[in-house]
């Protein structure tokens, strides 16, 4: 419907614009004579006609949409049909799971319990599993316990097996023992047979022996017996000799006694000689003695005489010296005794004189005493006097104030009286007056009181200025009285005192300057104490041999000692390795960045296996070189054997063949091989011998095999032969 | 704790001054830094806290000196008791603690009475000492190096050298500051304590 809506749309359209280019042609060549008013009419044509097709356009549209629409709408329905056919499969599905769902369910139901009374029986059995297993281990034990019992039996069963064994070897040994001591006693009993025999033997010859011994003893007793006699023969015979001798040294005895007598007597009166002479002797040396000591008396005695002579000389030099007439001693004593006399004269003038000082003394110290007293008492008259003078002006004070007050209630009582015109006044006067008087009295009281005060205190200073002064005259007399008494006496103590008084000053300083030392050094000693000193004669400082410092030093040093050994082995190894790693660091292309400490470890370990490589490849190249020397030999001699000829290389590319059978040993057959690879026989003096066969086989022939077996078949057959 | 309560004897007398330098040397040596803190334990003793080494080997060590040194004390033949610290690297003395004890002869004799003095004063004086040890740490110079100890024993001349003691050097620090710090007396024994330092060469030394 719609295509055939749209078959005549587009037929409409197709002839509309066949209509439109149509009378475009024909009014071209109108349009140009009809001119502009064709134009417009033409202009307003195809505007129509653009409308028009708009239009239609439009149309056309707006039936494609419809279409379109109702496409969709069409495919709508479908959806939704198809949809409604799925929602109804998918609720028959549903339906379908949720059926298989219930089954599901059930049967999820059965098999629970189905599990639990699995559950149950497996429980069950489990327990009857226990049960059995208990019974089991139960068994077990009994079965271990009668094992073990079986075991112990065994093993007594063994040992006494054993010990059977061993009680019948020892029977055997006992049975063999005892035949062997049966043997023993056999034998015993035979050699006892023996010994009895010997016995009787050695008896008959013992008595023969007693017999000769006998014998040998008397002849040894005669031979003892003769002996004896030989000695006293022999002695007498020296006696003899020395009685013969002596016999003959009588007449030189006689002779020599002779001598000896005359000697004798010779002698005897030589000692008494002797004897006078020694006498002489110790009188010579005592008077020797006695002599020097003369002589050493004289000698002192002339230096005293020398001396006295001085002394006298010196005596009677003093009498010229002193003018005093003096030529003997007794003028001297005579000087002297006048001497004397005149010093005891002088001596009682000098006691007068000091009798006659101490008196002098004694009346000054009196004098000074009574002065001090009158001095007091001038002072005490002074005071007095002072006293009376201020009593004295304090009256005369008192007089004048008097004398003022008089006047004054003189005047007053005058003006009073003057005044007295009406009596009213009189008693309050009078009364004014008493009162006056009374004040006055009291104050006259005062004043007097004070006064009295006044003068005991003024006494009292005067007293106590008295003492002061009594005080101060007493100690004045004191200071005269030693300065005065050692002036009488002399003037040596006066420098003595200075002498001591400056001996006190340089006491008290040494003292002061000690002091200061003293404090100084016990300041130091105090300073060194703390710091730790100490005197070494008193005391001794200990510790602890194992104290902790001691220990840790101790350590320390192990410490630098094997850090030290450490050191020197890693560099030895340095060294080594930095000889030998030299070129292993430059194959070694790992890039690991360590020092050459550590570098050189990897290079050890090839080196290792490089030497472990090295050696067994040496170890094979060995086995290979015996291998193949063995091998060698092998061919060499089965070649020998089998061709019959011993092939050597004498040079290079020379060979040299000596047969089996060669008559001389230098019998040998020289082949050079060539550039090619061709042998060629060298001439030698064998293969001159052997001229035919090389012409035969080798010029002719050219086979060197034939020539070789030509050549031992001779030699053999010239072997054979010989 | 040793002594009763009726007076101090001679042999109460060692034992507390014994202990007091037990103490007093685990102290110096914890606060110096010789041995590393965490081997030490903290006790109770004379009514504070007191830091107590725990190491087996220099327990032992202190324990045979102290013991020594208790017999000493009775035997009043001991005069000074020096706790010296040296550097390990370049064995230097850096340090050194010197204990002054004075001791009353007369208490040596048997006929002698137990002297009156109260434990609890004794206590508190050597509380405070070790309080005022406690508190040289302000003012001494830091041991940056590794250091170890030495105890020295400073006895009479005519005294007996037991076998594993030895003579030995004073081992006193050249160029040292000495500060003076408190004593106790327990009346028989008057202990004085004084440390020596090494005059560090900065400027921030006073």
């Amino acid at each position: 419907m719609d295509l055939e809506d749209d078959t005549t749309i587009l037929s409409t359209l197709k002839s509309f614009n066949t209509f439109i280019s149509r009378p475009e042609r024909p009014q071209l060549p109108s349009e140009r004579s009809a001119g502009s008013g064709v134009l417009q009419s033409q202009y307003k044509r195809s505007m129509e006609i653009l409308e028009a097709a708009e239009r239609v356009h439009s149309q056309n549209r707006f039936l494609q949409l419809d279409q379109e629409k109702k496409q969709m709408e069409l495919s709508h329905k479908r959806a939704r049909f198809e949809l409604e056919k799925a929602a109804s499969n998918s609720a028959r599905d549903f339906e379908h799971e949720l059926d298989r769902n219930q089954d599901l369910l059930a049967r999820v139901k059965k098999l629970e319990g189905r599990e639990f009374e699995a559950d149950k029986n497996l429980s069950d059995q489990v327990e009857e599993n226990q049960v059995l297993r208990r019974n089991l281990e139960a068994v077990n034990k009994k079965l271990e316990e009668r094992d073990t019992k079986l075991n112990t039996a065994n093993k007594t069963i063994t040992s006494l097996k054993d010990e059977l064994r061993e009680l019948r070897q020892k029977i055997q040994n006992q049975d063999l023992v005892f035949s062997a001591q049966t043997l023993e006693k056999q034998e015993l009993q035979e050699q006892l047979d023996l010994q009895r025999r010997k016995y009787q033997e050695i008896s008959q010859l013992c008595q023969t022996l007693q017999a000769a011994q006998s014998l040998c003893s008397e002849h040894i007793i005669k031979i003892k017996e003769l002996e004896r006699r030989l000695i006293l023969q022999e002695q007498d015979m020296a006696i003899v000799k020395t009685i013969k001798s002596e016999a003959a040294k009588v007449t030189d005895l006689e002779k020599e006694l002779k001598r000896l007598r005359e000697e004798n007597s010779f002698l005897r009166e030589s000692r008494e000689n002797y004897n006078l002479l020694k006498e002489e002797a110790e009188g010579l040396r005592k008077k020797l003695e006695r002599m020097e000591k003369t002589k050493e008396e004289l000698v002192n005695v002339e230096l005293e005489k020398q001396r006295l002579v001085e002394k006298l000389q010196a005596w009677e030099n003093l009498g010229q010296s002193t003018g005093l007439n003096i030529r003997k001693p007794e003028d001297l004593s005579r000087e002297v005794i006048q001497i004397q006399q005149r010093e005891i004269a002088l001596k009682e003038q000098n006691y007068t004189l000091n009798s006659r000082v101490r008196s002098v003394e004694r009346l000054q110290s009196e004098l000074r005493a009574e002065l001090t007293q009158q001095c007091t008492k001038t002072m005490e008259e002074q005071k007095k006097r002072e006293a009376q003078d201020a009593l004295v002006r304090r009256l005369q004070k008192r007089v004048l104030l008097l004398t003022k007050e008089r006047d004054g209630m003189r005047s007053i009582l005058e003006s009073y009286d003057s005044e007295l015109a009406s009596t009213e006044y009189s008693p309050q006067l009078n009364k004014r007056l008493r009162e006056a008087e009374e004040v006055l009295q009291r104050t006259q009281n005062h004043n007097s009181e004070m006064e009295a005060q006044l003068t005991k205190a003024e006494e009292d200073v005067g007293a106590l200025r008295l003492q002061l002064q009594r005080v101060e005259m007493e100690l004045d007399s004191l200071k005269k009285q030693p300065a005065s008494s050692p002036e009488s006496s002399s003037s040596v103590s006066k420098e003595e005192e200075n002498t001591l008084r400056k001996k006190i000053e340089d006491l008290e300083a040494e003292r002061q300057r000690l002091e200061e030392q003293n404090n100084i050094l016990e300041m130091r000693l105090e300073r060194n104490n703390m710091q730790g000193d100490y005197d070494p004669v008193k005391t001794r400082v200990l510790h602890f041999r194992m104290n902790p410092s001691s220990v840790a030093k101790q350590q320390r040093q192990q410490e630098v000692e094997t850090l030290r050994e450490e050191v020197t082995t890693l560099r030895e190894l340095v060294r080594s390795l930095q000889e030998g790693g030299g070129i292993l660091h430059a194959q070694d292309s790992s890039g690991i960045y360590t020092p050459n400490i550590s570098l050189s470890l990897p290079p050890s370990k090839e080196v290792q296996d490089l030497r472990k490589q090295m050696e067994s490849s040496e170890l094979r190249n060995q086995r290979l070189k015996e291998v193949f020397q063995k091998k060698i030999q092998e061919f060499r001699t089965v070649c020998y054997v089998l061709t019959g000829y011993q092939i050597d290389i004498t040079t290079e590319n020379q060979y040299r063949l000596t047969s089996v059978y060669a008559e001389h040993m230098d019998d040998s057959l020289l082949f050079k091989k060539g550039s090619k690879g061709s042998m060629q026989l060298m001439e030698t003096e064998f293969s001159k011998t052997l001229g035919e066969m090389v012409d035969l086989h080798l010029h002719h022939q050219k086979s060197i095999p034939a020539f070789l077996s030509a050549v031992t078949l001779d030699l053999f057959g010239r072997q054979t032969t010989i | 704790m040793t002594s009763t309560l009726k007076g101090i004897t001679l042999k109460g007398s060692a034992e507390l001054v014994a202990e007091f330098f037990s103490f007093g040397i685990n102290s110096i040596l914890y606060q110096r830094g010789i041995y590393p803190p965490e081997t030490f334990t903290r006790v109770t003793h004379y009514d504070m806290s007191l830091q107590v080494s725990t190491e087996p080997r220099l327990n032992n060590y202190l324990t045979n000196v102290v013991s020594q040194l208790k017999e000493w004390l009775f035997e009043c033949s001991v005069q000074k008791l020096v706790l010296v610290i040296t550097c390990l690297e370049t064995n230097e003395v850096l340090e050194r603690w010197q204990f002054d004890i004075e001791c009353d002869k007369s208490a040596k004799e048997s006929s002698s009475a137990p002297r009156e003095k109260s434990i609890k004063t004794i206590q508190d004086e050597i509380r405070s000492v070790i309080r005022q040890i406690t508190g040289t740490v302000t003012f001494l110079p830091l041991l940056e190096t590794q250091c170890s100890f030495d105890l020295l024993v400073y006895t009479d001349k005519d005294l007996v050298v037991p076998d594993k003691w030895e003579e030995s050097g004073p081992q006193i620090i050249d160029q040292s500051e000495e500060v003076r710090l408190r004593s106790f007396t327990t009346s028989i024994h008057k202990v004085s304590s004084m440390v020596a330092y090494k005059r560090t060469d900065s400027a921030c030394s006073t």
